[in-house]
């Protein structure tokens, strides 16, 4: 469960989060609309405890993160599974080992069970041949896919966070990510892999989401299914969603 | 000026929690031996290039003033002093902060400009133990070893003048160089780029760490950190000799 109270977060003096209140259960997938630059990477990054908010509190399961010592964050974390906006592989490594990161950190599997895991995990988003890449050499759309899986071979996230995973990429790309996205969170709520996708592109995010948010100034200026985001009247938001009406 | 205090707090807070984190687990092997090799084994052949000339172009100044007393026998005394103590250190940390420092700032800097860093602290890794530690220990070991090796090549090249520019005796070249390596003079050369190679690895990190705003972001800081780390080095440096002098009762 992921509770928002009144969460204000600022860089400098430039106010960017200015008073968020939400409530969100791990198995909902959630689509985070907004313009460029109105703060969505931000609110994920305040979700994981890479940022801290000013003022307000966030819960996780019940505890504040504000409060929490990096140490502590880790534990919460673990619930956590982020793929940034340009996938944010470690670009001094290939992609096997990329996808092996977190196998060679926490399990203690052997070498061999990690190849074969590592090439099945490649093998579900669907580019095993790239494996001896390195991340500079990918395009853009496989760079994000290999995000997805370095992503999932962390221990099993309850909850996935996607940072415009399709944005720049062509259609077909796109629809790919989006379905692989939709596969990762299969299965009836609550038993299954929840999701929060930021981005601004709204069909993807009908494609995978079932609740929607629009960030404006600052604020959650809509929440709702997509039969609510549909019949919205805000004037704004209704040219942002053009494309669906 | 908030700002400021602010940013030397965070830097202090940074060195001390890399210092504890050189004697605490986990240890990332691999990344260490990764970096030395780099810092080390990488810088080895500027350094050497560097001092060379430098110890070749200080004889032949030294050799010419003293000729002009006639004390010319005596150049290899006041080589081997100046280089041990003085320009061996203070050139090889220049040379390695302008090669590695400058390094370490960039690729720091475009790991947190490409979200990476942000990925290590969703793993629950902590960056100061895994990026920072590994480059912290490879200047530490690293430098004084390249400025060792420095040292020598600088104290070869004025062998060269002295014997083939100069025409002195090589012999009595060398056996000054052995009166300078006494504890003193070697302990005060040593102890230098210890702490230079604190000071740079530190630096480097702390602003890398702090990239923001993405290309020339990544400018500023690699500026900032190489810039204010040979001011830092050049100053230390004199601090050090003060210091140095009053321990080891040297007068003036
Ligand atoms: N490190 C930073 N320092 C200062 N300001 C920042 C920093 N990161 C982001 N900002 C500012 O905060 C605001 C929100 O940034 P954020 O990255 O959350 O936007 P976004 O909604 O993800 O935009 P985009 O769709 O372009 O990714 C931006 O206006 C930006 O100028
Ligand atoms: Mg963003």
């Amino acid at each position: 469960m992921i509770v928002f109270e009144d969460v204000h977060f600022g860089f400098n003096s430039k106010k960017v989060i200015d008073g968020i209140s939400f409530e969100a259960a791990f198995y909902e997938k959630i689509a985070v609309l907004g313009g460029s630059g109105e703060g969505k990477t931000t609110l994920l990054k305040l979700i994981l405890g890479l940022l801290r908010p000013d003022r307000g509190r966030i819960l996780i399961d019940g505890r504040d993160i504000t409060t929490l010592k990096e140490s502590e964050l880790v534990e919460v974390r673990k619930n956590f599974s982020i793929v940034f906006q340009e996938g944010a592989l470690f670009d001094s490594m290939t992609v096997k080992d990329n996808v092996a990161f977190c196998l060679r950190e926490f399990t203690s599997l052997s070498e061999e069970e990690i190849q074969q895991r590592v090439r099945e995990l490649l093998r579900r988003v669907g580019i095993e041949e790239a494996e001896d890449l390195m991340p500079e050499e990918l395009s853009g759309g496989m760079q994000r896919r290999v995000a997805i899986a370095r992503s999932l071979a962390a221990c099993e996230p309850k909850m996935i966070l996607y940072d415009e995973p399709t944005t720049g990429l062509d259609p077909l790309t796109a629809d790919t990510i989006c379905g692989l996205i939709n596969e990762l969170s299969s299965g009836d709520p609550p038993n299954r892999r929840g999701l929060i996708i930021v981005t601004h592109k709204v069909t993807d995010a009908t494609k995978v989401a079932e609740r929607f948010m629009y960030l404006r100034n600052g604020r959650i200026a809509f929440d709702g299914d997509l039969q609510a985001l549909r019949a919205t009247q805000d004037e704004e938001l209704k040219r942002f969603i053009n494309e669906i009406l | 000026m908030r700002d400021l205090l602010l940013g030397l707090q965070e830097f202090y807070l940074l060195c001390i929690r890399a210092t504890v984190g050189i004697c605490r687990r986990p240890f990332y092997l691999r990344e260490t031996i990764d970096q030395m090799d780099y810092a080390g084994a990488g810088s080895l052949f500027i350094v050497a290039l560097v001092s060379l000339f430098i110890g070749m172009a200080l004889s032949l100044q030294v050799a010419a003033e003293l000729s002009t007393l006639g004390l010319k026998m005596y150049t290899g005394r006041v080589v081997g002093m100046a280089i041990i103590r003085e320009l061996g250190p203070v050139a090889t940390a220049l040379v390695f902060a302008g090669r590695v420092g400058s390094g370490m700032t960039s690729e720091l800097g475009s790991m947190v400009l490409g979200h990476q860093v942000d990925v290590l602290r969703v793993f629950g890794l902590d960056p100061v133990k895994r990026l920072v530690v590994p480059r912290l220990l490879s200047a530490l070991v690293m430098l004084p070893v390249l400025t060792i090796v420095g040292d020598l090549i600088a104290i070869m090249g004025g062998y060269y003048i002295v014997v083939a520019v100069s025409h002195q005796s090589g012999s009595f070249y060398w056996s000054q160089i052995k009166d300078m390596l006494d504890f003193k003079n070697v302990f005060s050369g040593t102890v230098k780029p210890f702490i230079f190679g604190y000071i740079i690895a530190c630096i480097s990190c702390f602003m890398g760490l702090k990239t923001t705003g993405g290309a020339r972001g990544l400018r500023r800081a690699t500026t900032t950190a190489v810039v204010l780390s040979m001011v830092m080095i050049i100053v230390t440096d004199f601090l050090l000799t003060r210091i140095l002098f009053y321990l080891l009762g040297m007068r003036v």
